[in-house]
């Protein structure tokens, strides 16, 4: 069964992820906080999963280890096959910069560029060449529908169209891997259903999607949730059996 | 990432911090302006120095009394040599064929008068080859006469400005004055000339160097001056005659000096100067170079999150070091360029204004300071780069703002 998905994933291009008995200790003076303890998961290529969990519990940090942001202390993560303890930070960037893309919370749009500078932004440090940047800004800003906006600059824009040059971002590379930390937290519900549209859009082109929530409605858009507490995930369910009783 | 993207992002970047971008150039700018102002200075004086040393001709060969080690330095009071008397020179003229012209120089200082006017004046005893040997010319009348310069002759050449101040209303030609006790007439006039060799050849009165010795009591000349016919035998020309003034004396107590060796002993003189005003214009890009380092550890500091942000989106450590680095240069480079066309302006302000000096920026310093000022963006730089290069993403990106 696993076998078959890394095929799978090694055939689609698509990313397969594996975590054993994942832990991520941060040493606070003599005490050590398990902000991740003994997580062992496996997501499945195209899966939409949403994490859930009260604050502190360790949601980011997940997030963060899944996006080679952050190494685990202890256990294995494997990221399409490939063990990402074996690989050295500029690897790693290189996984970054191919494999996964960011949505935030806060955007962390760079506020003296535009919106098109923005999302050329990880295409220059892969090296791609100008010409293909440029057309590849216009498609990626055409597909959040911001095509008129792209010479704004991020205090000219709504925050619902600052997330979606985020998403733009995030996607131009054309990463398999999307993952999105409270991508609504900050964008009244008009924003943000656009936002979960754009998100949604994405899942059906076959992008997996890690998406980290405190809405239950957002959280019911996904195929799967993970109710993490402490740094254990305490619950594994469907979205569609999931209930503000279940959290 | 290419490098025209590296800089595109760093003037980007640069843009957005029009004052400590204009300040931190600023502090580079003057850096290489002192450098390149203080040197051309430096440069000017030694020029200026060579210069005056080659306007009397560069086969000249000085003969003093006296011993030194170095070559190039006068000697002065060190020991009692025997004098250098006019018999020597003879012996040089007679004995020693390369040379072409010599003129034996006692010099001192006396009050010339004339009717109520007098003046103390310098003295210069010496010969009819002195005339070409410095160059000069003839305003009016002759020259010292040729003829044995053992005898002397109560005649007189007055420089330009003793004969105006002696005579404002009539010719001094022919006319009797007083030099010390002596009687004298006057021969002739020189033409103005200037200070050469901080002698002012304007403010002197000229005698027959025997007359002079006896005018002003001395037993040695002061020097002789010799014009060699070839510049090529300069040296062996001083070996002979130190060998014979050595034979002469039964000691070796001349001292043989080519204008080369005085020539060089300035040069080199000035050029440390020059080093030294180099340095001290170094220094002060050292200054601007701390400057830039803040600026960048400042903006390492404001743009966290953004360096997380690019971590975040795949820049590898070496590219976010790269690019705080091209910005570091940018301003150091900035600073450079302006600093060294606002030096070469002034230095070619002060070439106007005082064109005996002949200031002028030594290439050297010129490529040295560009150079440096690159130096010090990469010097500078490389502490706040690397320091951006290695932030943790997850705790930059967590300094949130946007
Ligand atoms: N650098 C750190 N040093 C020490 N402890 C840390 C560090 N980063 C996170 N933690 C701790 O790890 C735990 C998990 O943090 P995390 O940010 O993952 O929580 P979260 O679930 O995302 O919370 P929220 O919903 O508030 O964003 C918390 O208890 C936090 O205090
Ligand atoms: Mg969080």
């Amino acid at each position: 069964m696993t076998g078959e998905l890394i095929i799978d994933g090694f055939m689609t291009g698509a990313q397969v992820i594996k975590l054993k008995n994942v832990s991520k200790i941060y040493q606070v003076g003599d005490q050590p906080v398990y902000a991740l303890a003994n997580i062992t998961e496996h997501i499945k290529p195209g899966e939409y999963v949403a994490i859930m969990g009260p604050s502190g519990s360790g949601k980011s940090t997940l997030l963060n280890v899944l996006g080679c942001l952050l190494r685990p202390t202890e256990g294995s993560y494997q990221l399409n096959g490939q063990e990402i303890n074996t690989l050295n930070d500029s690897e790693l960037s290189k996984l970054r910069q191919s494999v996964i893309g960011f949505i935030f919370q806060s955007f962390h749009l760079i506020p003296r560029l535009t919106a098109a500078g923005n999302v050329e932004l990880p295409m220059i440090f892969a090296g791609i060449a100008p010409q293909v940047r440029q057309q590849r800004v216009t498609q990626a800003l055409e597909a959040v529908g911001l095509t008129a906006r792209s010479h704004h600059r991020p205090d000219q824009l709504s925050v619902g169209q600052r997330q979606r040059v985020v998403i733009a971002r995030a996607t131009v590379m054309n990463p398999r891997l999307i993952l999105a930390d409270e991508p609504t937290g900050n964008l009244d519900s008009e924003s943000g259903k656009q936002i979960l549209g754009l998100l949604d859009q994405l899942y059906a082109l076959g992008h997996t999607l890690i998406i980290v929530t405190h809405d239950i409605n957002v959280a019911h858009r996904a195929e799967r949730v993970l109710v993490i507490s402490d740094g254990h995930i305490v619950q594994r369910t469907s979205s569609c059996n999931l209930t503000p009783e279940s959290l | 990432m290419s490098l025209r993207d590296c800089v595109d992002f760093a003037f980007n970047a640069l843009k957005g911090q029009p004052i400590r971008v204009s300040l931190c150039v600023t502090g580079i700018a003057i850096g290489i302006m002192a450098i390149v102002v203080l040197t051309a200075l430096g440069e000017g004086a030694r020029r200026y120095v060579v210069n005056q040393f080659m306007s009397i001709g560069s086969n000249l060969l000085l003969v003093v009394p006296g011993k030194t080690e170095t070559t190039g330095a006068i000697p002065g009071f060190a020991g009692a040599p025997h004098d250098l008397t006019i018999m020597d020179s003879q012996a040089i003229r007679r004995n020693i064929r390369s040379i072409q012209r010599l003129a034996p120089i006692s010099m001192g200082t006396e009050t010339v008068r004339y009717g109520e006017r007098r003046r103390q004046v310098p003295i210069v005893g010496t010969t009819a080859d002195f005339l070409e040997i410095r160059h000069l010319r003839m305003a009016r009348g002759q020259f010292l006469p040729r003829g044995d310069p053992q005898r002397g002759a109560p005649l007189v050449v007055l420089g330009h400005r003793v004969a105006q101040e002696l005579f404002p209303d009539t010719s001094p030609l022919g006319q009797l004055i007083r030099v010390g006790n002596w009687r004298m007439r006057v021969i002739g006039i020189l033409a103005p000339r200037g200070t050469q060799l901080s002698m002012d050849m304007d403010d002197l009165v000229l005698v027959p160097v025997a007359t002079g010795m006896q005018l002003l009591n001395r037993h040695s000349l002061y020097r002789i001056l010799l014009g060699v016919r070839n510049v090529s035998d300069l040296e062996t020309t001083c070996g002979r005659i130190v060998a014979l003034l050595t034979e002469r004396h039964g000691e070796d107590d001349t001292t043989c000096i080519t204008q080369g060796s005085v020539v060089g002993t300035f040069s080199s003189i000035l050029n440390a100067l020059t080093v030294s005003l180099a340095a001290i214009g170094f220094i002060s890009l050292t200054v601007a170079g701390i400057g830039i380092m803040n600026v960048m550890f400042v903006a390492v500091a404001d743009r966290t999150e953004e360096i997380g942000l690019l971590k975040a989106l795949g820049a590898r450590s070496r590219q976010i070091l790269l690019l705080f680095l091209i910005e570091a240069v940018i301003l150091s480079l900035a600073g450079g360029m302006i600093g060294l066309t606002l030096g070469w302006t002034i230095v070619q302000g002060l070439t106007t204004l005082y064109p005996a000096i002949p200031a002028s920026t030594p290439l050297w310093a010129s490529v040295s300071a560009v150079l440096v000022s690159f130096a010090v963006g990469v010097v500078f730089g490389l502490l706040p780069a690397h320091r951006a290069g290695r932030l943790d993403p997850v705790h930059a990106l967590e300094r949130h703002a946007s």
